[in-house]
């Protein structure tokens, strides 16, 4: 005890303190850490430790109205390089692993060079975080080679991913649209929807894929892994996972027998124009381009769209080229991508007839009876010079006709004096009452069908130029409107512009004592693998109704059914044999003259009268003559809907089993119908 | 081992030693010691749980085995250092101080192995030796043997000299460099000055000259840029320092989602799924936090601040100023080590590689703070004798 030293008690203490005001920020901050802001902290600790990786549903199918497959799905095996990894590798290993790759992806039939398997891995176009695809459609032999030998082939994987099919090939390519990968725009657009979209989704670009793409798209399902601080899984969190649900099929309005016939009657009209001889100085028929719409009046039912040139939407599948994109949209092939059943606008010439002619009828300009002294001219009052004077086709004078007889016959030069006392009493009647009545029967606005990019065409008015003209001075002749635009417009000429779709639309209107129907493409959309069970159900929607005085729709429906029966008419011989008493056809032709081509052939129709079923609307570009190129295709489909033809049977594949047009020889066994109608005269517009 | 007969009145020759009160093994301090046996074992599990491996891979108790093999180690070097007289090391303390400053200048030679950027190892075999560990001791008994020697009585002159104990192994630690350890030096000369007779003016005139010397060495060529980083990240976190922020973004996640109850042993997904780095080393605490919960790390805690109070405790019991310094030397060690790391990995301290006492897997920091923690048991054991 002697030894010891006096403890330095105070420097102690001092020390203690210090010591203590070190434990105390700990606990303190123990407590905060751990008690008061744990949440969030959990919630942090949660992300960092599960991954998710979607897995892509199938899309829901495609069927035409009966049921009838039109899209599917079946698998691809896709051979991808993941670029990340790939770019790891050392620059003599990524040459050596390209140069195997390209023989083994050649040796088992899928034909690739070094260069092209260097450029898909180098394209931008492709994430730089996905695997970029660099092979489809490869066999099952490859994908089994190279999963046993992974060694040689790092950064490569082969997977399995469903891909549209289309068992009937191109058949009504236009209505069902094409997929293709998701683009910045779409996924941003779609950030918010429950069926969630990533990079790399397949999404409808066209269509209906397009329309209705939150039903055909299946809800992806969820992989949850848990992973490791490197990102690697450890294992897969079964009840965090979710499976994907396959999307729901779309059933359209669309008969796919109905839609094959109509693309072949089509496809040989054109095909016929091409190789008709044309006389004198008319241009030749190019028949490059057109379209075919059958409808239901009844309900507006869309029950066939063909528009031509058709395109593969095979072509789309594991991403288009660029090469045949360009080409899909040039116009040396007449861009192939249009629909040009909504999206060509046309001149509807002498198929105007219907709507100007009621016009005046309402306008109280003419009456059903009112003779007219057709002379093949017709002159504006008070007018000299050669711009006053307007010509039928082919100069020919009809002599006596009223409204019935005008339609049958297509008398341009009843029309015209329509047109010039449209504009004589626009004191009384205003500047647009032509335009008023045409638009109520949906023209110079869109239908509504559901199919994206409808044009709504052109009802021109004395406004619209004058607002046009002060818009852009340079680009027009003049603002003012004269006689002679009325004129020509009562024949569906001037500006005057209208999509096949709503020349059926028009006419359906008229056909059905005037409901307007905004067209359905799909009836109903089912649950995938339960087609009795009904998502949703599309009834048919009204657009509009025009009130028509019957006598004046009957005087109407006279002239139109005179067009295909009565001497005269623009479309008889065309419909020559045809049961005309059972099932009476209502129809117009039109022949609409286009700046420096041939002719739009048209023809517009109906039946059978006057409860009519089936709507149908022709529109042939650079075709000639609406009676002689459009008729005859009605005439077929009319054969088959009168059931004088037998429905022919579609083939996997496409192909219908009897030649359409052999259909429409049955009880016209001399000629094709294209063929006898060269001798009709059209009393086209001009 | 010397003859304790005779030196506690009352005792008589004919006493057998077994009966002998002052007897030092009679005295051992049982709560220091079961408090670093509990803090050894909690410490012992969380390696376990942060390195025996992830999911499906099968169990890995290779790093389990070698703390096991260390902790042992480092208990038998306690054991030894108790059952000598800790008076015997004031007469070996010169020996020891040159015996580590030749360490140290070996490590940074061409002998020494870089690791993380730091050149503080000996490969020896198998075994990675960090001489720096070891010199903490070394510098506390020196320190405590100077000071004892000096008295109350410390002049500039004094002052000097004992400055000059850390000065030189802290001089070659920073040529590593490694400014955790070099920390832990400046904190036990601060402590151990204090309960010197230092003078309260010197003493803030040193914190001084610290705070410049700190400032001047964040700002000198003298550190690598990560070092630099880890030791400001903690100011600014969201500042672009990838993986600093990284490492201690993830340390807080894993200790708050512990929440109060923790997650249990083996279950906290930040530990298992390897994503806190240097888990089991100097961000161990965070294991602790994330499974053992704040039930869990705090008891850590207590039972740290129990040692401490325990070391002080022994430090006020002492005989000698010898056994005093040597306690002080060592708590200013255990509660800067303990401040310094917990702090790091919740947020509050800038990050070093600084172990955390008995808990953190690592063979030379381990039997150095048993050897340490010998010392001061040795001074309870010996109060009366």
């Amino acid at each position: 005890m002697s030894q010891r030293v006096e403890s330095p008690r105070l420097r102690l203490g001092v020390l203690g303190i210090v010591v203590i005001a070190l434990f105390v920020p700990l606990f303190a901050r123990l407590w905060y850490l751990q008690v008061l802001s744990s949440e969030s902290f959990t919630e942090a600790a949660e992300a960092n430790r599960i991954r998710v990786v979607q897995v892509e549903a199938p899309r829901g199918r495609i069927l035409d109205r009966d049921g009838t497959v039109l899209v599917d799905n079946r698998v691809s095996i896709v051979v991808t390089v993941d670029r990340v990894r790939f770019a790891e590798l050392e620059d003599a290993d990524r040459t050596a692993m390209l140069e195997r790759l390209a023989a083994e992806l050649s040796r088992y039939g899928s034909p690739a060079t070094v260069e092209q398997l260097q450029d898909r891995v180098d394209d931008v176009r492709y994430s730089r975080y996905a695997p970029v695809p660099v092979a489809e459609d490869a066999t099952e032999e490859l994908k089994i080679y190279i999963e046993e030998h992974q060694e040689l082939f790092p950064s490569v994987a082969v997977e399995r991913v469903a891909v549209r099919r289309y068992p009937y090939g191109t058949r009504a390519a236009h209505v069902i649209g094409s997929v293709g990968e998701i683009n910045d725009e779409e996924l941003e657009e779609r950030a918010n929807k429950p069926k969630t979209y990533i990079r790399g989704n397949q999404i409808g670009k066209t269509g209906v894929e397009r329309i209705y793409e939150d039903d055909l798209r299946g809800m992806p399902g969820q992989t949850v892994f848990e992973v490791d601080a490197m990102g690697d899984p450890v294992r897969i969190l079964e009840d965090l996972s979710t499976p994907p649900i396959p999307g729901d099929d779309v059933w359209l309005t669309i008969d796919i027998e109905t839609q094959a016939l109509s693309e072949d009657l089509l496809a040989q009209a054109l095909e016929d124009a091409r190789n008709r001889r044309v006389s004198g100085d008319n241009l030749p028929n190019r028949g490059n381009a057109g379209s075919v719409v059958v409808t239901d009046p009844r309900n507006g039912e869309v029950l066939a769209m063909a528009s031509y040139p058709v395109f593969d939407p095979a072509d789309f599948v594991n991403g288009i080229s660029s090469t045949r994109w360009e080409f899909l949209n040039s116009d040396e092939a007449d861009k192939p991508i249009l629909n040009r059943a909504i999206q060509g606008v046309y001149a509807p010439g002498s198929t105007y007839k219907l709507f100007t002619g009621l016009a005046a009828m309402v306008h109280g300009l003419r009456t059903p009876d009112q003779p007219f002294l057709d002379q093949g001219t017709f002159t504006i009052e008070d007018c000299r010079g050669p711009g006053c004077t307007f010509r039928n086709a082919g100069s020919k004078a009809y002599g006596t006709v009223d409204m019935r007889r005008a339609m049958t016959v297509s008398s341009d030069a009843y029309f015209y004096s329509i047109g010039a006392d449209f504009w004589n009493n626009r004191g009384r009647l205003g500047d647009e009452a032509q335009q008023e009545t045409i638009r109520t029967f949906g023209f110079g606005q869109e239908t509504g069908v559901p199919l994206p990019s409808e044009q709504d065409g052109r009802v021109p008015t004395p406004q619209q130029r004058k607002a046009q003209y002060e818009a852009n001075p340079e680009l027009f002749l003049t603002g003012d409107w004269f006689t002679g635009d009325n004129v020509i417009m009562t024949i569906g000429q001037g500006d005057v512009g209208v999509t096949p779709l709503q020349l059926a639309n028009g006419y359906a209107t008229f056909a059905n004592g005037g409901t307007r129907y905004a067209p359905n493409i799909a009836r109903k959309i089912t649950r995938s693998g339960s087609p009795d069970t009904i998502k949703r159900s599309f009834e048919p929607r009204i657009n509009g109704r025009v009130e028509m005085d019957p006598v004046h729709r009957q005087a109407l429906l006279d002239g139109l059914i005179g067009v295909t029966t009565r001497d005269g008419g623009t479309a008889r011989a065309t419909f020559a044999g045809f049961p005309n008493d059972t099932f009476p056809v209502a129809g117009k032709t039109g022949t609409a003259e286009v700046d420096g081509k041939a002719d739009t052939a048209l023809f517009a129709a109906f039946g059978p009268a006057p409860a009519p079923e089936f709507q149908v609307a022709i529109v042939l570009e650079e075709s000639g003559f609406g009676g002689t190129a459009a008729a005859p295709v009605a005439r077929a489909l009319f054969d088959v809907f009168a059931g004088v033809a037998p429905m022919p049977v579609i083939q996997p594949g496409g192909a219908l089993v009897e030649p359409p047009l052999e259909g429409a020889e049955v009880d016209d066994t001399a000629e094709r119908p294209a063929d006898r109608l060269g001798q009709i005269a059209e009393g086209g517009a001009d | 081992m010397e003859s304790f007969a005779g030196r506690w009145p009352g005792t008589t020759r004919a006493g057998s030693m077994r009966r002998n009160p002052a007897a030092p093994w009679r005295h051992v301090d049982l709560l220091l010691l079961a408090s670093v046996g509990l803090i050894a074992l909690i410490g012992t599990l969380m390696v376990f749980s942060s390195t025996r491996g992830t999911g499906s891979a099968p169990t890995n108790t290779a790093i389990l085995e070698r703390h096991l093999a260390f902790v042992a180690t480092g208990i038998t070097v306690m054991a030894l250092t108790t059952m000598a007289d800790y008076r015997r090391f004031r007469d070996w303390a010169p020996l020891l101080y040159g015996a580590v400053c030749l360490l140290l200048l070996g490590v940074v030679s061409p002998f020494g192995t870089e690791v993380n950027g730091a050149q503080a190892w000996f490969q020896i075999g198998p075994v990675q030796v960090q001489p720096s560990e070891f010199s903490k001791i070394a510098v506390i008994i020196g320190l405590a043997s100077l000071g004892a020697h000096f008295g109350s009585d410390i002049d500039l002159r004094r002052l000097a000299i004992l400055l000059a104990v850390p000065g030189i192994p802290l001089a070659l630690i920073m040529l590593q460099p490694d400014p955790g350890t070099a920390m832990v030096f400046v904190a036990i000369t601060m402590g151990m000055l204090l309960v010197t007779g230092v003078r309260a003016k010197h003493i803030a005139g040193l914190t001084l000259v610290g705070l410049t010397a700190v400032v001047g060495l964040l700002s000198s060529g003298l550190l690598a840029d990560y070092q630099k980083d880890r030791l400001t990240v903690f100011l600014n976190p969201a500042a672009g320092l990838q993986a600093e922020a990284y490492n201690l973004n993830q340390s807080k996640i894993a200790i708050g989602s512990g929440g109060v109850l923790g997650k249990g042993l083996f279950n906290g997904t930040q530990t298992q799924l390897d994503i806190v780095p240097e888990q089991h080393t100097d961000f161990i605490f965070t294991a602790v936090g994330e499974e053992l919960g704040f039930l869990g790390a705090a008891t850590l805690l207590v039972l740290f601040a129990l040692v401490g109070w325990r070391i002080w405790r022994i430090a006020q019991l002492s005989r000698d100023q010898f056994g005093v310094l040597l306690c002080v030397g060592v708590l200013s060690m255990l509660a800067f080590q303990i401040f310094q790391n917990a702090g790091m990995t919740m947020g509050i301290m800038p990050i070093t590689g600084i172990p955390l006492p008995f808990v953190s897997y690592g063979g030379s920091s381990t039997i150095a703070l048993f050897a340490g923690l010998g010392l001061v048991q040795g001074v309870h054991m010996r109060r009366f004798t």
